[in-house]
C-alpha cells in the first residue's frame, strides 16, 4: 500500500472476531474504507453486518481485532469519534410526542460542531413535517428523520444500517438519491444492505460477507469480472436431462442444476440459444420457462457461499 | 448543557401527556383531599401532621413510577439507542433524569402546600428552606430507588414486580399510610430499616415539633446514602439497549443498595428510640394546639337560634330562594328543632323537595347575613354543626350583593347524627381579591341533589 492510500484510509479493520454466547457473529474480517467513498457490506441476515457497523460505531466491542475510524480507536475514544460520525441505526426510536425540529435541536446541541437545523429540514423534505410528533410520521418521513439526524454534526463518515429496509420503491430510490448526494458531497459512507440493486446502484466498493466472513471485496464490476461470471440461460424443462450432455449443447460453458431448475453458462445468449433447442428436441424435451441474465454481484454471493442471498 | 436540554426536553414531553400530567400534578392533590377530608376532616391540626405523609407519598411515587419505570421505558422502546450515538454517556442520561423528575416534583409539592394552606388550613411552622431541604434529601433518595430497581430489571414487567414489591412495604409500615404510633411495637421497630420512615417522622417532627432538620442529621445522611447508592449502581450497571440482561452476579451486587438502610436500622433499634418522637408528634393530634396562628378565645358565636320563638321568626334572618328551572318545581320551607345539637333549646331544619331538571341546575339555598368582626385576623372560618338525609351539600362564604362568589364552596355530607362542617376562610386573616375580609357578608347553605331533602342546621360560628 502506497503512503497515498495509506493516508486516504478513512476506516481501517483488521481481523474483527466477535461472539454472542455460542454464535460466532465475525470471524476475522478485515477491510479498509477509503476517504470519499460509498462502502457496502453486503450479505443475508444473519451475516454479520449489524455487528461490524457498530463496532465501527463504537456501540459493541469486538473479542480480538483492531478498528480505526478516522484514526481514532472506537472502543477507547468513543466520544471524540461521535463528534466525527454520523449514524443512522437500523430502526430509530424517538419519543412519540417529541417534534422533528425539536428532535434536530436536541441532538444538534450534544455536538460542538452542527449544521442549521433549517437547512436540514429542507435537505431532507422535512419542513412541513418540522412540528409533527414522531409518532405521526410515516415510515418514510421517520427514515428521512433517521438520515438527518445522522447528519446532524456535519460527519467526515455517515454509517448507514440497512436505510431502506422495510420501505417501499418510491421511498427507496428517493434514500438512494440522498445517499449519492452524500457522495456528491465528498462523504465517505459506510452502508450495510442485502439488496443486491442497492449495493450495485450505490457502492463504489462493496464487501461481500455471509456468516462472520467476508467472502469478497471490490468494486461491483471487479467482483462480477473476478468471479468469471459469464450470461446465464435459466431453463425450467418438462422432462429431466443429463447435466454431461448439456455441458456439450454448443456454446456452452458450464451447467449445474439449483432447485429444479438448469443454469448454463455461456459466452453469448444468441449463440447457444438455438443450439440448445436442437438439443432438446432431438431428447423429446421441451422448455417450460426461460430466463437469460446478465451476471450480477447475486451471481458472486452464489458462487463465492452456494446460496441465494435471500436464502 | 446536554444534561439539562435532555431535562428541559423531558419535562416538555411530561407536559404533552394527558396521563403524565395526570400522575405528576392531579393524582397527589387527590390524595392530599383524601387524607384531609376523610382523615383529618379538615382538622387544620390533623392535615399538618398528614402534610409530611402526603409529600413522602409523592416523592415515592415519583422516584418508583415516575424516574424508574421511565428508565426502564426508554430502554425497552429503543429510545435510548439514539442517544447512545451521540457524544453523551450513561452519566448525562441519568443525571438529566434525575433533573427532571426533581423540577417536576418541585411545583407538585408547591401545589401540595398551597392547597394545604388555603383550603385546610394548615398550620405552616416548618421553614421553606426546611420543606425545599426535606423535598431536595427525599427526591434524591427515593430516585436512588427507582434506579436501582430500574437497573436491575430487565423488563418493565421485571421491574413492576419489583416496584411493588418495595412500594407496598414502605407505603404501610413506614408511616406513610397509617401513623406508626398505631401500629404493633414489632412493626415499629422493623419500619426503622425504611428510609420513608426517616422522611416521614423528621417532616412531622419539623412541622410539628419545630425541631431543626440538623437533630434528625442521620436520617438525613442515610437519604443521601440512598441516593447516592442508587446513581452509583444505575451508572455501573447501565445498559443502552434491552438485548442487554443484566447477570444475576450484578444483581447480587446491587443488593448492597440495602446497606445503609440495614445500618441505620440496627442503630436505631439498639441506640436511638425514634418511637418516642413519633409519641411526641402524633400526641400533638391529642393536645389542645399551642399554635400562635390559633386563636385562644372561644369561638364566636353567630347563630345558634336559641333566641327565637317560632319558626316566622326565622324567616326574617334566614332569605330561602329556589331555582328549579323549567321543568320542575322545587320548594323549601324553615322550622324551629327542639331540641338542637348537644340539647342547645333550638336548631332550624330546612326541608322540602328539589325537582329535578334537564341538566341538574336548580337548587333551593339558605342564605344568612354576616356581619365579619373588625379584626378578622385570628379568625380561620366557619364552622357548624348539620344532620339530616344524606345527599350532597354545599356551603360557602362570599360578601353581600355578590351574584357568583369567587370564594371556594366545601360540599358536605349530612348524617343521621349531628356532626361538624368547617369551612376554612384564609382570607379572613388579611384581604385577598374578594376584597377587605370586612362589612357584610353571607354565609349560603346550597342544596342542589334533586328528590326530598331534610338538613337541619345549628350552632353557626367563627372558629
Amino acid at each position: 500500500m502506497t503512503l497515498l492510500e495509506e493516508n486516504a484510509i478513512l476506516v481501517s479493520v483488521r481481523d474483527l472476531r466477535k461472539h454472542y454466547a455460542d454464535i460466532e457473529a465475525l470471524r476475522g474480517i478485515s477491510f479498509d474504507i477509503l476517504k470519499g467513498e460509498v462502502f457496502g457490506l453486503l450479505g443475508p441476515n444473519g451475516a454479520g453486518k449489524t455487528t461490524t457497523i457498530e463496532i465501527i460505531e463504537g456501540l459493541r466491542q469486538a473479542d480480538s481485532g483492531s478498528v480505526s475510524v478516522c484514526s481514532l480507536d472506537p472502543a477507547s475514544q468513543s466520544a471524540a469519534l461521535k463528534e466525527r460520525i454520523g449514524a443512522q441505526l437500523q430502526s430509530t426510536v424517538l419519543h412519540d410526542k417529541m417534534r422533528v425540529d425539536e428532535a434536530l435541536n436536541l441532538f444538534a446541541s450534544f455536538y460542538r460542531h452542527s449544521v442549521s437545523v433549517p437547512l436540514l429540514l429542507e435537505h431532507f423534505g422535512l419542513v412541513e413535517k418540522r412540528h409533527a410528533f414522531f409518532e405521526h410520521l410515516s415510515g418514510g418521513q421517520k427514515q428521512r428523520l433517521a438520515l438527518a439526524l445522522a447528519l446532524v454534526n456535519d460527519p467526515e463518515l455517515v454509517l448507514l444500517d440497512e436505510p431502506t429496509v422495510g420501505l417501499d420503491p418510491q421511498l427507496r430510490r428517493d434514500i438512494y438519491a440522498l445517499v449519492e448526494h452524500f457522495r456528491e458531497e465528498g462523504r465517505t459512507v459506510l452502508l450495510t444492505t442485502h439488496y443486491i440493486e442497492e449495493a450495485e446502484r450505490l457502492c463504489d466498493r462493496v464487501a461481500i460477507m455471509d456468516r462472520g466472513r467476508l467472502v469478497a471485496l471490490g468494486t461491483p464490476r471487479e467482483l462480477i469480472a473476478i468471479s468469471g461470471q459469464r450470461t446465464r440461460i435459466e431453463v425450467r424443462l418438462a422432462k429431466p436431462a443429463a447435466i454431461d450432455h448439456l455441458k456439450l449443447v454448443e456454446g456452452v460453458i458450464d451447467c449445474h442444476e439449483a432447485e429444479n431448475v438448469y443454469v448454463l453458462h455461456v459466452q453469448s445468449a444468441a449463440t447457444a440459444i438455438s443450439p440448445l433447442i436442437r438439443y432438446l428436441e432431438s431428447e423429446g424435451n421441451i422448455m417450460v420457462d426461460l430466463h437469460i441474465a446478465q451476471p450480477s454481484l447475486e451471481d458472486v454471493f452464489l458462487e463465492m457461499t452456494g446460496r441465494r442471498l435471500e436464502d | 448543557m446536554p444534561t439539562l436540554r435532555i431535562a428541559l426536553m423531558t419535562i416538555r414531553l411530561v407536559m404533552r401527556s394527558k396521563i403524565a400530567l395526570f400522575f405528576t400534578f392531579f393524582f397527589p392533590l387527590v390524595f392530599l383531599f383524601v387524607y384531609a377530608v376523610l382523615f383529618a376532616r379538615g382538622n387544620p391540626e390533623v392535615v399538618a401532621y398528614m402534610f409530611g405523609p402526603v409529600v413522602t407519598l409523592n416523592i415515592m411515587g415519583s422516584g418508583f413510577w415516575g424516574l424508574g419505570m421511565q428508565s426502564v421505558m426508554q430502554r425497552e422502546r429503543g429510545s435510548l439507542r439514539r442517544y447512545r450515538l451521540a457524544p453523551i454517556g450513561p452519566g448525562t442520561i441519568l443525571a438529566s433524569n434525575l433533573l427532571a423528575n426533581y423540577l417536576l416534583e418541585l411545583p407538585t409539592i408547591s401545589l401540595l402546600l398551597f392547597s394545604s394552606l388555603v383550603f385546610f388550613h394548615m398550620p405552616m411552622r416548618m421553614g421553606l428552606s426546611t420543606l425545599l431541604i426535606l423535598v431536595t434529601v427525599g427526591t434524591f433518595a427515593f430516585a436512588g430507588f427507582g434506579l436501582t430497581i430500574s437497573s436491575v430489571a430487565n423488563t418493565m414487567q421485571e421491574a413492576q414486580i419489583y416496584n411493588n414489591l418495595v412500594w407496598i412495604t414502605l407505603l404501610f409500615l413506614s408511616g406513610v399510610t397509617i401513623p406508626l404510633p398505631m401500629l404493633p411495637g414489632w412493626i415499629q421497630r422493623l419500619a426503622m430499616f425504611f428510609p420513608s420512615t426517616y422522611l416521614v417522622s423528621v417532616f412531622q417532627a419539623s412541622m410539628l415539633q419545630t425541631e431543626p432538620i440538623l437533630s434528625h442529621w442521620r436520617e438525613m445522611l442515610v437519604l443521601i446514602a440512598s441516593g447516592a447508592f442508587g446513581l452509583l449502581f444505575a451508572m455501573r450497571l447501565f445498559r443502552w439497549e434491552k438485548e442487554e440482561r443484566i447477570s444475576t452476579r450484578a444483581r447480587l451486587w446491587a443488593a448492597g443498595f440495602v446497606l445503609p438502610f440495614l445500618i441505620m436500622g440496627t442503630w436505631m433499634n439498639t441506640r436511638a428510640n425514634p418511637t418516642a418522637g413519633w409519641g411526641r408528634s402524633y400526641g400533638f393530634l391529642e393536645q389542645p394546639s399551642n399554635s400562635p396562628l390559633n386563636p385562644a378565645e372561644e369561638p364566636i358565636s353567630i347563630e345558634n337560634f336559641d333566641g327565637l320563638q317560632a319558626s316566622s321568626d326565622l324567616l326574617s334572618r334566614w332569605k330561602i330562594t329556589t331555582n328549579s328551572g323549567a321543568t320542575g318545581q322545587s320548594m323549601a320551607e324553615t322550622s324551629l328543632l327542639t331540641p338542637g345539637a348537644d340539647g342547645t333549646p333550638h336548631a332550624m331544619r330546612l326541608q322540602g323537595r328539589l325537582a329535578p331538571t334537564l341538566r341538574n341546575t336548580g337548587y333551593v339555598s339558605a342564605q344568612y347575613q354576616v356581619r365579619v368582626p373588625p379584626d378578622p385576623r385570628e379568625l380561620h372560618g366557619i364552622e357548624f354543626q348539620v344532620r339530616g338525609k344524606p345527599c350532597i351539600d354545599q356551603v360557602s362564604f362570599h360578601p353581600a350583593g355578590a351574584t357568583v362568589s369567587s370564594t371556594p364552596a366545601i360540599s358536605f355530607v349530612p348524617g343521621d347524627s349531628w356532626q361538624e362542617v368547617k369551612l376554612p376562610i384564609s382570607w379572613l386573616a388579611g384581604t385577598s381579591k374578594n376584597g377587605p375580609a370586612n362589612g357584610l357578608w353571607v354565609l349560603e347553605i346550597l342544596v342542589n341533589q334533586p328528590g326530598d331533602f331534610t338538613l337541619d342546621v345549628d350552632e353557626i360560628r367563627y372558629f
